[in-house]
């Protein structure tokens, strides 16, 4: 077993203190967007490691199917299929973007 | 800071610009590519803000120009009467590196400002004729002047690209596979930016100051050009507003197609603008390789393999209305 702080916990405290004790401190408006998309990387690390949603397509499934519509054989559904990929990847990446979509 | 080229710097800019005085370069923050400079130099006529663009340490960016041909492209455009900073000399070795010289202007290059601070309103109504005129004048340009630009199969280029990522995307693949069985008949090939739209440009309460980042320049098909600032990423967050996050598509193009003849209609653009997603979603899966393979280590660039899922999903979205 592993001690806590468990990974997320510490990804979380890392984010926690570059957001609140830092960002504030930082006044070139350059290094303050680098320091907001930094906390953005961890607040996409901290939601896969809290993440219990199952991948739609396994490396495997999405090779063969980048494979299969290269070659022109495009599988019925698979629009639909990716969108759903997709926006499970997008929940864990950039969960508001999907809102733009109403 | 004091530069090991500084001395260098001063003698070049004596011969290019008449500098009598030359004021220590300070390195702007920004890609380790290529490094940017301001340098404020005094001559006969009174003071002279300038940014000197020069050659980063790391492996250069494949698919972009060099310093020297991107400041011929300036060059170029800056005598053709585009709005461009002026462009005072290329100097093939500074410190060991090729660099530039160009005027250092001011104004609001930042996306997410120009599509909404309240003190741009006025900008942004003027912003679609003012980027269609600009446009116009760009794919007028003579491609004598620029004779190293190339042209490229656009298609077969994003696959070489996606493929270089080592990773299956699907949902690019699709939209490839559309663009390839859906291809307009071309238009004929002009002198193109390359990276026409809001965020390369400098803007003031005016409007449009000057166009920036000329490094994607090419030969190539003038929709390319005019679809790429409809892409949902260069909206800022203001999606309703189709053109750049700023109004509407109709009048931008109805005064590009006036000043140009090219018979281009709001219809025509989807390709291009699937196009454009495909573009930018493997554009961002590179750049993030940028970082992972060491060439140029940047938080920023790292997350992008992240966010190319965002062009994703508007890719989709796309086909959607056609599926």
């Amino acid at each position: 077993m592993k001690d806590r702080p468990s990974a997320v916990e510490l990804v979380e405290a890392a984010r926690e203190f570059l957001e609140r004790e830092v960002l504030p401190t930082l006044a070139d408006r350059r290094l303050r967007f680098r320091a907001l998309v930094a906390i953005n990387a961890l607040g996409i690390a901290q939601r896969e490691l809290d993440s219990s949603e199952p991948d739609v397509l396994t490396p495997v499934e999405a090779a063969e199917l980048a494979r299969r519509i290269r070659a022109g054989e495009v599988p019925e559904g698979s629009r639909a299929l990716l969108e759903r990929e997709v926006a499970a990847k997008l929940r864990i990446a950039s969960p508001r973007y999907l809102d733009r979509y109403g | 800071m004091v530069t090991e080229w500084a001395g260098e710097l001063r003698d070049r800019l004596a011969a290019l610009v008449g500098a009598v005085d030359v004021e220590s370069p300070r390195l702007l923050p920004g890609g380790a590519s290529k490094e940017a400079w301001a340098v404020d130099v005094r001559t006969a006529e009174g003071e002279l803000p300038l940014l000197v663009r020069r050659a980063g340490g790391g492996v250069i960016h494949t698919g972009t120009l060099s310093l020297e041909h991107e400041f011929r492209v300036i060059e170029a455009a800056y005598a053709a009467g585009v709005r461009v900073p002026r462009p005072y000399g290329y100097i093939d070795e500074l410190g060991g590196r090729e660099a530039f010289v160009v005027e250092r202007v001011e104004g609001e290059t930042i996306g997410r400002r120009i599509v909404r601070n309240p003190e741009l309103a006025a900008a942004r109504e003027a912003l679609p004729l003012q980027l269609a005129e600009e446009l116009a004048k760009v794919h007028a340009l003579a491609p004598g002047a620029v004779p190293f630009l190339r042209g490229r199969d656009v298609l077969d280029r994003f696959e070489v690209e996606l493929d270089s990522v080592a990773e299956p995307h699907p949902a690019i693949e699709l939209g490839l596979r559309w663009l390839r069985d859906s291809r307009p008949e071309p238009l004929a090939p002009v002198v193109s930016h390359g990276d026409f739209r809001i965020g390369n440009v400098v803007v003031s309460e005016r409007g449009l100051e000057y166009l920036l980042d000329w490094e994607f320049a090419n030969v190539g098909d003038p929709r390319e050009d005019v679809a790429w600032p409809l892409v949902r990423a260069w909206r800022f967050g203001v999606d309703d507003r189709r053109f750049g996050g700023v109004g509407e598509v109709e009048p931008y193009l109805e005064r590009y197609v006036e000043l140009t003849g090219r018979p281009i209609d709001a219809d025509d653009l989807f390709w291009w603008e699937v196009l454009g997603n495909v573009k930018w979603a493997t554009g961002a899966l590179t750049q993030s390789r940028r970082h992972l393979n060491g060439q140029e280590r940047s938080v920023e660039l790292a997350v992008l393999g992240r966010l190319a899922a965002e062009m994703e999903f508007e890719l989709l979205h796309l086909l959607e209305a056609v599926s």
